[in-house]
């Protein structure tokens, strides 16, 4: 308990004696580090969707399938939340790399010439982060499609509902609180996400987690630092909570 | 009819869903044809089987000694942070009344807060207070803070369903205090204190932001070790590390199937 409670004052109070608003000032005027905190949350919100587009299909098919494969397709999704990031990146290095695997391919099929830039760039981030995170958006999904009662879809397509309007009508809204969890996961992991950002990035995508470690630990501008890094965190809130009114507004309607 | 219109939409459903099933597994299936794969670059197809990258690491000094000061510190940060969980956990699920949500965020809080943030407040504190990046104990610290809430979570959850008469039976049976806990309760919940236990060694070996903040000059896990060398190198020695850190993991969850069952683990 102890331990825990230091953790908010140490990071608010400056190093130096004295309280000073320049900080904050210095941050929010720069446009440079406008610009940063803009790309980062950008960049969180679009992982966040692709996340969501690719992770629900195989929540739905993870909770509802049959197979005998089922787990060894659940250690599959799990495999990559236990081995550490750097090691996946490192993975993703080794495909992405301008003399990589995807590279060689290409181009020993013909189909290019020289190398095609993948990594160093937001794609190449953009692929790494996706990859880390999938897990977060699937599992919430999967607990709580698996809660839904199949009847309940069996009752829509047998009271002549199609396959569509069945997923629309009822299971879609009646999996929303997975949806939120897991979004707000992804969200909240993409914009802290430190190590990704760095390696398939190198220094040209410029994220709030490296501007921030950038000050502390190269430039040892503390309160600087501690500045952005409370900064990210309130956007980080503010567009939780907002997301969150949202979703009580959608799910009213439904339960 | 209706059952062949349904046929090629399901197929292309399947087709999405195993590429997904696919992207995930993809980098780790590479790390491990690399490690054992004899060329400087991964190609394809593969150049032949060697085992000279693991040969590689096993004589790089500056690896071994980040994977001793990761061994250490994960499993001095499991014994502590299993201690503090199950005491936390039976606390709050039995003692604590009114505050007893609000305990229980405080305890899982450090999942909540980017682990980039908890590892810059600390480092701040620990300046403050004077100790810095110099101690051991310092990096422990934060290892610990930051796998306590897996360990509390794990126990939380196997104390939710407990039958509390077992332990009066032991008492009113002339059991003391003592006995008691270690004769029934324990056992009893032991499944959630072992698991928690693995998620907590785990998440310390894998541990990245904390680290790279606390670790000070003189010391480096092997997660930094690996990230410091693949930032400017590529070479497959990051790929045989990468295998036996994988190894680790794989053996401790395999310990923990065995000695528990995977069904008790709760994320």
């Amino acid at each position: 308990m102890v331990v825990m409670s230091f953790r908010i004052p140490s990071t608010s109070k400056p190093f130096e004696p004295g309280f000073t608003l320049a900080n904050y000032i210095k941050a929010l005027t720069d446009p440079y580090y406008l610009n940063v905190l803009r790309n980062t949350v950008l960049f969180g919100l679009v992982t966040t969707i692709i996340c969501l587009a690719l992770g629900y299909p195989v929540a739905y098919h993870l909770a509802r399938t049959k197979s005998r494969y089922k787990g060894l397709l659940y250690a599959g999704i799990l495999s990559p939340l236990l081995v550490g990031v750097v090691i996946r990146c490192y993975g993703w290095i080794v495909i992405l790399a301008d003399n990589g695997l995807i590279n060689d391919i290409l181009k020993k099929m013909g189909i290019i010439q020289s190398h095609v830039q993948l990594m160093y760039n937001y794609f190449g981030v953009g692929v790494g982060l996706v990859h880390v995170f999938l897990p977060f958006m699937i599992l919430p999904i999967l607990g709580n499609i698996q809660g839904i009662d199949p009847a309940l879809e069996a009752a829509a397509r047998s009271l002549g509902a199609s396959k569509i309007k069945t997923f629309l009508k009822v299971i879609l809204p009646l999996s929303l609180p997975g949806i939120q969890s897991g979004t707000i996961l992804v969200f909240v992991l993409t914009i802290s996400a430190y190590v990704i950002p760095i390696l398939l990035g190198g220094f040209k995508v410029m994220i709030m987690p490296t501007l921030v470690v950038q000050q502390v630990l190269e430039s040892f501008l503390w309160p600087f630092g501690a500045a952005l890094a409370l900064i990210m965190f309130t956007a980080a809130v503010f567009i939780i909570f907002l997301y969150i009114k949202i979703m009580a507004r959608l799910m009213k309607g439904v339960v | 009819m209706e059952i062949r219109k349904i046929k090629p939409d399901r197929f292309i459903y399947l087709f999405f869903v195993s590429v997904v099933y696919i992207f995930l597994i993809t980098p780790l299936v590479i790390v491990l044809v690399a490690a054992f794969n004899s060329g400087k670059y991964l190609a394809f197809p593969p150049e032949g089987f060697s085992l000279r990258w693991f040969k590689h690491f096993f004589q790089s000094q500056p690896f071994m000694d980040a994977l001793k000061v990761s061994l250490k510190l994960g499993i001095l940060t499991m014994i502590c942070v299993t201690i503090l969980g199950t005491t936390a956990a039976l606390y709050v699920v039995r003692h604590a009344q009114k505050w007893k949500n609000f305990l229980r965020l405080i305890m899982i809080s450090p999942i909540l807060l980017p682990a980039i943030l908890t590892g810059i407040a600390l480092l701040l504190y620990y300046y403050i207070i004077g100790i810095g990046t110099k101690t051991f104990f310092g990096l422990l610290m934060g290892h610990i803070l930051i796998t306590l809430p897996y360990a509390f979570l794990n126990v939380y959850s196997s104390l939710y369903n407990f039958n509390r008469s077992l332990e009066e039976v032991a008492r009113s049976l002339g059991a003391s205090q003592l006995k008691t806990f270690f004769r029934i309760t324990l056992p009893l919940i032991k499944p959630g204190v072992i698991s928690g236990a693995m998620f907590a060694f785990i998440v310390s070996f894998d541990q990245f932001p904390i680290s790279l903040l606390l670790k000070g000059i003189e010391r480096t896990t092997l997660p930094i070790q690996l990230f410091d060398y693949v930032r400017w190198d590529f070479d497959p020695t990051a790929a045989a590390v990468s295998t036996v850190s994988i190894a680790i993991t794989l053996g401790v969850v395999l310990l923990t199937e065995k000695l528990v069952g995977l069904d008790s683990l709760r994320w």
